[in-house]
């Protein structure tokens, strides 16, 4: 983690779209454009719209001296952000506003005006990310139906032997470290203990560490990454260690 | 199908410890830095750099590496644990045993040749014992 002054640090604020259009949020903007300028960390607003692509607006505003990008909005929104704050190096940091903001919650952000706070202390930690076919993702994969195989790091397969498993791949979760240039593949199999009647069905959880997967099915199969939908016979995973640098609260998870 | 379970309830691998449950096989070279549970099925070669755990599910058929191993289950293939292998009452071993020490519960099924002290550590000294 590192630490410097807000001196000479250029805020470039990204609104989205739900929050422009919805009303309930009016006052807590407000408060929260209030609250940076006493701060002293106010900068440019930039607002998402249909027809605007996030990336190319992120792209003009680093080229005009930004450092760091403040999304205003929730987990969808950093999504649409991540690739371009990623390969230019700047910072990232959240104010997460309604619904659906776990990442931030992780990243131990709180919502609305108290995230300004945290943006101003500047905690900054670089994290991993993950990348699926060159896609990248923040928190993980999820497959609900898992019957696949899985090659790892190009040495061993694993195979579920189970009627019904899920996998899922962790970069960022409550339980592990999104800065150790691994993700934890979790395969949840259904296994029946007992005969007949007596069996009982348990859920068997299986965790591997890995640095790179490969996904190989016959017919297409639904991966979603960090909650939108991927479908394909192939998907090959790996990691990108500590490529994003973003500002966290005291209560973060990691 | 899982919805039930919350994430925060889930165990996690303690500082990159793998943990091969039933329902899942795994074949190929398999090696880890950190500590290996294994209660599935593994075909191959096992090799850890710290402390292994053989579950009573679990059916090994692989020659195995590791710093130190408890046993409970099936293994076919050969052991290699430098410092210290504990066979519990459940344990199916079929292959041979180099280990620098060894605890063996009453009950526990051995065939192979077993060698022990310094060799386990690649020493010279050593102790063979051919259990049947």
């Amino acid at each position: 983690m590192w630490k410097c002054s807000n001196h000479l640090l250029v805020y470039c604020y990204l609104y989205d779209e739900y929050i422009q259009e919805n009303k309930r949020f009016e006052r807590e903007l407000l408060k929260i454009e209030n609250r940076l300028t006493d701060l002293g960390i106010a900068g440019k607003v930039s607002r998402l719209a249909l027809f605007r692509n996030a990336e190319e607006m992120i792209r003009d505003e680093i080229n005009h001296g930004v450092s760091t990008i403040v999304v205003v909005g929730n987990d969808e929104t950093i999504r649409k952000v991540i690739d371009v704050v990623a390969d230019n190096d700047v910072v990232l940091g959240i104010i997460p506003i309604g619904p659906a903001n776990e990442l931030a919650r992780m990243m131990g952000i709180p919502e609305g005006v108290a995230a300004c706070d945290v943006l101003s202390a500047r905690r900054v930690e670089k994290i991993d990310l993950g990348t699926v076919n060159g896609r990248r993702f923040v928190t993980g994969v999820t497959m609900p139906n898992f019957h696949a195989e899985i090659t790892c790091e190009d040495k061993f397969r694993v195979t579920s032997i189970a009627r019904q498993a899920e996998l899922e791949i962790r970069n960022l979760a409550d339980v592990t470290d999104p800065r150790d240039g691994r993700f934890e593949a979790v395969i949840r199999a259904v296994v029946k203990k007992g005969w007949g009647i007596f069996g009982k069905a348990q859920l068997m959880e299986s965790i591997l560490p890995l640095s790179s997967m490969a996904i190989r099915s016959e017919k297409p199969i639904s991966l979603f990454v960090d909650g939108e939908e991927m479908r394909s016979t192939r998907f090959d995973i790996g990691i990108e260690p500590l490529l994003l640098k973003v500002i966290t609260g005291k209560a973060r998870v990691f | 199908m899982f919805k039930n379970k919350h994430k925060s309830d889930m165990p996690s691998s303690v500082s990159g410890e793998t943990i091969i449950a039933q329902g899942v096989r795994v074949e190929g070279d398999f090696h880890s830095q950190g500590d290996v549970v294994i209660d599935g099925e593994v075909a191959g070669t096992v090799e850890t750099q710290g402390a292994l755990v053989v579950g009573e599910t679990a059916k090994i058929h692989a020659d195995v590496k590791a710093k130190s191993a408890v046993v409970a289950g099936e293994v076919v293939g050969n052991i290699f644990a430098t410092e210290m292998l504990e066979l519990l009452a459940t344990s199916h071993v079929k292959g041979d045993i180099v280990t620098g020490r060894i605890s063996v519960a009453a009950g526990a099924q051995v065939n192979g040749r077993v060698s022990m002290g310094e060799e386990g550590k690649g020493g010279k000294g050593k102790v063979d014992v051919e259990v049947l």
